[in-house]
């Protein structure tokens, strides 16, 4: 219980209410008014789970969401209330990798960096070959996916293995590899657990970008439920991915002496040398 | 106090009616949950004399359902009852039933939210909930939110003009608008960050994080009615929510 109320010292709960209007004036911005396929509304709660850990991380997505949708002016209109659950998913997973160390500055140089390189290029080509291999996801007659989902899914991991790559060889710092993974990941789950919900409170479609998305995954043929989560897969692993980076190098550029006054701070820093 | 007698009502009360109304719209399935929301929101609205406000607020969600509409009608996999055949495009009524029914879910629960927010002044709801247990920090985060919302607004503004002044192009195809965005994230996270340190002190210098419940001076009146009623709205919605997923409300419609 100690570690819990720990997690919610008083700097932690200052900085939740500022994290969730982060979340809701950039999400706002990107997702209504410049209507991108992405949704740039987790920063705030990345961050916190990365500062203050899971449990924080995990109210803040929710609490995003819920004070989002009832909120006056912006509230009505938006469809994010439902999805609590998703950003609730985001803020525990953000912690989990914090307390992983993932987003501490891992400098590196040759073999150590070229390594790190090379399991982060490795790891997106691991993770599509059983989606390319299988006939459900490929083949429009099995899976109802359209068929070119698999040169999408080809371009989209070759793309993501290529930005890392580079990210972490211009760098030099290997932590790149681990913290696009994190975002990635973080991705993926966040649309598995936010395709039922789509499909099953707004039909499939959320009244922004994406849904030409939808729309193009139906008319190959998928259903309402595969739809959503093909539109997931595409939106969510790039929008974590870059949400990642962004804490990342917002953590890089604070001082120790800031980072050590929150709770996860400590993982954040290289210890070993003052 | 504010006037009119649903307006009257505790905010606790308030509250538990949206949250009831919220599970119904989405949650139990087929046509009738949403349609007896949206009875019920009408019949408040034109009692609490926001009618037209909240109607002129739910058509908000116009882009959102036309979506819906659109894609569900035209694109729904499996439909083999087509309305008429309009070229390559096939809008089926199949489509066009599961995509009226996701409008009327759609707008239930944001009329159930509209009329939450016309009906109820965001700090008397969170004074009302610190009153009954609800602790300060948890008070302190939603009201700060909702302060900070507009002030972070502000300051995105200002770092985008200030963007802007250092020749970024913010208007214009879409690789140019993504790469507006990341300019804007970053300083005011920064920003946000400083502004952490200062308010922590404030907060800090006032006992925010000394032992004990703080005594709410501020008492919205409540009765035993609005008791009851808010118990049995929250677990009649649950209880037909679960229903709803057990499937026993198949017949009806």
């Amino acid at each position: 219980m100690a570690w819990l109320s720990r997690q919610f010292s008083t700097r932690v709960i200052v900085l939740i209410p500022i994290a969730i209007a982060i979340n809701i004036v950039l999400g706002f911005t990107v997702q209504k008014v410049l209507n991108l396929p992405i949704y740039l509304d987790s920063i705030g709660t990345i961050l916190v789970g990365v500062l203050a850990g899971p449990i924080a991380g995990a109210v803040t997505g929710a609490a995003s969401n819920l004070i989002w949708q009832y909120a006056p002016v912006i509230g009505p209109g938006s469809n994010i209330g439902p999805f609590a659950i998703t950003a609730a998913v985001i803020g525990l997973l953000a912690g989990l990798w914090g307390q992983l160390g993932v987003y501490k500055s891992r400098p590196a140089e040759g073999m150590r960096l070229w390594l790190a390189i090379a399991i982060g290029v490795a790891a997106p080509a691991l993770l599509i070959l059983p989606i390319i291999n299988n006939p459900a996801y490929t083949d429009p007659n099995v899976g109802g996916y359209p068929s070119w989902v698999y040169w999408a899914a080809v371009l989209i991991a070759a793309t993501f293995a290529l930005v890392l790559a580079a990210v972490a060889y211009v760098r030099r710092d290997s932590a790149a590899v681990w913290v696009a993974l994190a975002g990635a990941a973080t991705g993926i789950v966040a649309a598995v657990v936010s395709a039922p919900i789509a499909a099953i409170v707004y039909g499939g479609v959320m009244g922004s970008g994406t849904d030409l998305l939808v729309a193009a995954l139906r008319q190959g043929g998928a259903d309402v439920y595969h739809a959503s989560l093909g539109q997931g897969l595409f939106s969510d692993p790039i929008d974590k991915t870059i949400t990642s980076f962004v804490v990342f190098l917002v953590v890089l550029g604070l001082s120790r002496r800031l980072l050590a006054r929150f709770p996860m701070g400590e993982r954040l820093t290289d210890t070993a040398s003052a | 106090m504010p006037t009119g007698a649903y307006r009257r009502l505790n905010p606790a009360t308030k509250l538990a009616l949206a949250l009831a109304e919220a599970v119904l719209a989405l949650g139990v399935r087929g046509w009738s949950g949403p349609l007896v929301v949206i009875a019920v929101c009408v019949a408040v609205a034109i009692a609490a004399r926001i009618a037209r406000r909240s109607v002129l607020l739910v058509l908000a969600s116009i882009p959102l359902l036309l979506s819906i509409v659109l894609v569900n009608t035209f694109l729904y996999p499996g439909a083999t009852d087509p309305i008429v055949q309009l070229g390559p495009v096939r809008p089926t009524w199949t489509g066009l039933a599961a995509a009226v029914q996701a409008t009327l879910r759609v707008v239930a629960f944001g009329f159930s939210v509209v009329v939450l927010i016309l009906t109820t002044e965001p700090d008397h709801l969170i004074a009302d909930l610190e009153r009954r247990g609800l602790g300060r920090r948890a008070a302190f985060v939603v009201g700060a939110t909702l302060r900070a919302i507009p002030r972070t607004t502000q300051r995105a503004g200002q770092i985008t003009e200030a963007q802007r002044a250092r020749a970024l192009d913010t208007e214009g195809r879409l690789w140019r608008r993504v790469r507006g965005i990341l300019p804007l994230a970053g300083p005011l996270v920064f920003g946000a960050l400083t502004d952490v340190e200062e308010q922590t002190m404030a907060l800090e210098a006032r006992a925010f994080s000394a032992p004990g419940r703080r005594t709410v001076l501020r008492v919205f009146p409540d009765s035993a009615t609005q008791r009851v009623v808010r118990w049995a709205a929250l677990l009649g919605a649950l209880a037909l929510l679960t229903s709803s997923i057990a499937g026993v409300l198949e017949a009806i419609p």
